[in-house]
Parts: C-alpha cells; structure tokens; sequence
C-alpha cells in the first residue's frame, strides 16, 4: 500500500451524477486486484474540508495502459470536488486497501448481483472470472436508466447479463432481487457475489438462508483511515450462537460472507 | 503520464545534525517533540507502510482496558466542517493481548511507546497499571485516558473530578515508577484544578487535548449522525480551542504539556509550541496524510535550520503577549 499522485486520465460523465475517471498507477495496476479500493482526498492540496478521505472500489484495472478508473455517484462535498477534476490533474490517493478476492477456490460458475453503484466492485471480479474461462453472470438492477451508459462497459466483457430498472426505462421491469429469486434455479451451482443498498443485501440474505450457495457480500460503510487503526468502519458478524463482533470493513473486509453478516 | 510516490525519498534525520528537536518533559526525554496520538495510530505497524514511524518522538498506543472491549453501534464517524465526530467506544483487545503481541511489533519496529491506559472505575486503573508494571523497561511512560466515564461514580469523566485525577494518578504512580501523563478533556470547566490534581498525584506531563464532545444530525432521516448520538469531536475545527487551552495550562506553568487538537502541519505544531505546549500529539491527521508525522519533523527541523534557531526549545512558550 502507498500514498499516490496518479494523473487523471479521464474523468467522464456517465450521466447526471454519475462519473468513470481512470488514473495512471502502474503501482496499483501491478499490485491491486478485484474486491479493493483507493482512499482518495476530495478536497484541493492544502485544503483540510472535506476532511477524511474517500474509499472507491477499484472498478477495472487495465494493465496494458497502465490506468485503472473507479466508478462514482456525485453524492456530496467529496465526490463533487473530484467530479470537477479534469484529465491531466493529479489524484491524491492512497492504495491498494482491503483484501482482494480469490477466484480461485470458486466454482466455475459465478453469478455477480449488484444493486446501483454496488456494480462497481463487482465489475472487476466479472472480469477477472471471465478471463479465467468461467461461467459469469451478471445481473444489475437500477433505479432508472441513468447507468445506461455503463451497458457498453458490461458488453465488452462479453459475459451473459441482465438488468433490471424499477421504472422500466432500460431492460426488465422489476428488481434485481426478485430476479435473482425467479430465476433461482438457474444459478444453483453458483458462487455469488453481491455489492449493493441494505435492504437488497437483507433480501438476499434471506433467499439464501437456507441455500448452499457460497455468497460473498461487498459492505461499505463510513471510513476515516481506511487502514485498520481507526475501528470507524465496523459491521456486525455472527459469532456464536446469538453473539456478535466488530469487525473492520477497511482490512477485514470489504468483502464478508453474507450469511454471516448482521443488518440492524 | 505520471505517477509520484507522496513520500519523500529520503528518511529523515531525527538527531546530530542540524538543530536539535530533543526536548524533555520531566524524566520524558524525546528526540523531537512530535507525537503520534493515542487512538490514532494503533501501535504503529500500519503506519510503518508509509515511513519509519522510529523517527517519531514518539507513539502513544490506543487506549487500553483491562478487558477487551467491543465498542460503540455503528455509525461510528461522522465528517462535519473541517472535523469529524467519532464515537469509537474505546474499541480495544485489552492490556494483555497489547503485552503478548502489539508490543512486539511496535519494538520490531524501534518504535518508542507510549502505553494509554484505562480503566472503567479506580480499581481497573490500578489493575491495568499493574499489568504494565511488568512492561515499564519497555515503554517510555504510561499515559492515563482520563476522558473516560467513571461507571461506578455516575459515568462522570474523571477528568471532571480533580479528586479523583489525584487518587487515579497517584496510584498509577506508585504502582509503575515510571512517568505517568494525564490525558485531560476539554469538556469541563475545571481544566486548571484538574491539571493541579494531577501534578499532586505525581504525574511528570499532561496530554491536552481529548477530543471536544460534539454531534450532528442527519436531516434527511432525522437520525443522529453517530450511532452513539454523541461523540468526540477533532480535527482543524478544535485547534483553536485545543491552543486556547494548552496556553491557559502552560502560563500557570503546573506540568509540561504535550498539545494535541488539529494539528495537520509543522506550522500548526509550532503555534502549538510557541503557545508552550513542550511536545505535540498528531491525531486525526494520520487519519488523512498517513505520513503527517514524518512531514511535520521534516518542516520543523527546515524551520529551525532557515531561521537560524539551533535548539527547539528557544521557541516552546515564547508567545509575545
């Protein structure tokens, strides 16, 4: 892990509030893999508001040039600064953090649910499971069609996919949950990973209760260090019977087993 | 098409050349009065990805218990202006797990130790100073969190109450034979009697400040912006405060004082100071710029260097008034 100043190759406008920016890093695009993040400072050198850093998944790495992009919402003060960043500027970050995920133990199948900017992690993984010859499903539900742009990044990884929009304006109409549930048998032989808001997290929880399916959720939660020092950034985990314990999403996550997450 | 380390190249000199940056607290002798706060650092190990974390005048260690404690409820951060509120709960593995294995690593790493300690009422106090009396060769001081609730006394920070400043102190004192520091909360008006309580309990320094109790309020849900609802709040929003305070401790001259409260720069460690403060703690900042630490040594030693000024402690209390 280091601290970094990659230039800013590119920093386009997805939709209203969405933006993709690739960075120059051969550090984080030798060192990095799917599952971890940067932390990034959102605020102009020198310049201490907003304070605390901001973690990003790593959303693809692309070795040959050398850049690697992460995926963002503009949703306050830290994501409008970097939003106005042009290609060119430097990117004060910090990376790579948090564990990877291995794709090596896992079944040749992989099925990938992700719920808004939840896709963001799991896009990597996508490719990365593409690219080892296995079976990779992808399946993606939105608001609207405002990752409508992000169709064409999913159809170069020439994988099978759907998406679903609860306005109906791009693909099914309809959650990604309640697709994953109809089509359940489907994916039987699937290893999951899924990234995404709470209460889709809790539904899959539950469809997966009692499922031998292996479910890797990817949690977020609010950082400051984003290191392991601060114990900011815990989440709940089963331990025991009716037990639980902190546990930190910046180093023992961000990737836990669904199954044995607690959602208060 | 770039990509720049942020770190210097070079590790940084802390003695021989130059101007010296020692400086002494009582029996607390550091090579450079720049130190990591406790909470804020861990033990060090992370830090050390980022630079020699040797180099610091020293670390204080999180806060330990007698027992492992779980923490707060999420969320645990909340970012205001210029700041951040946090309500940690003094998350910690207990004094016995710091002994067997964050002790070893910090000493891997020739870091000098600090070890923060707590206790929930007097008695854990003198249990967890007990434990690091078996340690006492291998730190450079004991440093008292005395910003915690008192359980046993109506959940008052001790800090609040100078007897009991006094008797936590005193016993520490007498248990470790080593410096102890009394860590003081800015939260109440008593700030001076509890610094006097403290030196009559024998302590050689004060750590001023803790964190400046804060909240904030989600407006969208109505819902406190800490789990905890209350919180601690640091960063550049508290270092005027956390100045004003460390000056009214060090004009009535009862202890050394190592200052603490936003500091993010050399020049925010030399106001601090300037303002009499004989060391300076690093806290939220390592949060932000994981090798702070180690720029502000580096910004203070060229300011010594271009001012002609050869020893640190010709600037510490030199506030013109």
């Amino acid at each position: 892990m280091k601290l970094l100043n990659g230039e800013i190759l590119s920093n386009e406008k997805y939709s209203d509030n969405l933006y993709k920016m690739g960075i120059f890093s051969p550090y984080i695009c030798k060192n990095a893999t799917a599952g971890q993040f940067i932390n990034v400072k959102c605020s102009p050198e020198g310049v201490l508001d907003p304070l605390l850093r901001r973690p990003f998944s790593i959303f693809n790495i692309e070795k040959k040039f050398n850049v690697f992009s992460i995926l963002y919402m503009v949703k306050g003060r830290g994501t409008q600064f970097i939003s106005g960043l042009k290609s060119g500027d430097m990117l004060d970050f910090a990376g790579p953090m948090g564990d990877g995920i291995d794709l090596n133990g896992n079944e040749n199948n992989i099925l990938l649910i992700g719920g808004g900017i939840g896709i963001a992690p799991l896009y990597l993984i996508a490719k990365l499971a593409g690219e080892m010859k296995k079976n990779v499903f992808f399946a993606a539900g939105f608001k609207d069609n405002s990752y409508l742009r992000w169709g064409k990044d999913l159809i170069e990884l020439k994988i099978n996919y759907a998406v679903l929009t609860e306005d109906g304006s791009w693909g099914e109409k309809g959650l990604v949950s309640d697709y994953v549930w109809n089509n359940m048998e489907s994916f039987k032989n699937f290893d999951i990973y899924c990234c995404g808001p709470r209460d889709m997290l809790k539904t899959l929880q539950n469809i997966y209760k009692d499922r031998n399916n292996k479910v890797t959720a990817l949690l977020e939660e609010r950082m400051a260090c984003g290191i392991g020092v601060c114990a900011g950034c815990v989440i709940k985990l089963r331990k025991g019977k009716k037990g639980f314990s902190y546990k930190k999403v910046c180093k023992d996550g961000p990737a836990f087993s669904l199954g044995e997450v607690i959602f208060d | 098409m770039t990509e720049q380390d942020s770190l210097f190249s070079y590790e940084t000199d802390t003695g021989g050349n130059g101007s010296s940056l020692s400086v002494r607290l009582g029996r607390i002798k550091l090579d450079n009065p720049v130190i990591a706060c406790s909470g804020t650092f861990a033990c060090g190990l992370e830090y050390s990805q980022f630079y020699n974390t040797a180099i610091l005048g020293a670390v204080t260690t999180k806060s330990y218990s007698l027992a492992p404690i779980e923490g707060n409820p999420p969320p645990r951060i909340c970012e205001t202006a210029s700041g951040m509120l946090n309500s940690i709960g003094l998350q910690n593995d207990g004094i016995d797990i710091f002994i067997k294995k964050h002790l070893h690593e910090a000493e891997k790493l020739g870091i000098k130790i600090i070890l923060s300690i707590f206790g929930q009422d007097p008695e854990e106090f003198r249990k967890v100073a007990s434990r690091a009396a078996d340690i006492k060769e291998r730190i450079i001081a004991v440093e008292l969190n005395l910003s915690c609730p008192n359980v046993k006394n109506g959940g008052m920070a001790f800090s609040a109450m100078p007897d009991e400043v006094e008797k936590i102190v005193s016993s520490t004192v007498s248990i470790l034979n080593i410096p102890v520091i009394a860590k003081l909360s800015p939260n109440h008006q008593n700030l001076v009697e509890a610094a006097i309580a403290a030196k009559k309990g024998g302590a050689e320094a004060l750590s001023v400040l803790n964190t400046v109790v804060g909240m904030a309020v989600d407006i969208e849900t109505f819902r406190p912006g800490l789990g905890n609802v209350l919180g601690g709040l640091s960063g550049p929003a508290v270092k005027p405060i956390a100045l004003a305070k460390v000056y009214s401790l060090t004009r009535e001259k009862i202890l050394p004082v190592i200052g603490m409260g936003g500091i993010f720069s050399w020049q925010d460690a030399l106001e601090f100071l300037v303002a009499g403060a004989s060391a300076v703690g690093i806290g939220t900042a390592n949060f932000i710029q994981y090798d702070a630490g180690k720029k502000i040594i580096e910004g203070l030693r060229n300011y010594l260097k271009e001012k002609k000024i050869y020893d640190i402690n010709e600037v510490i209390g030199r506030l013109r008034t």
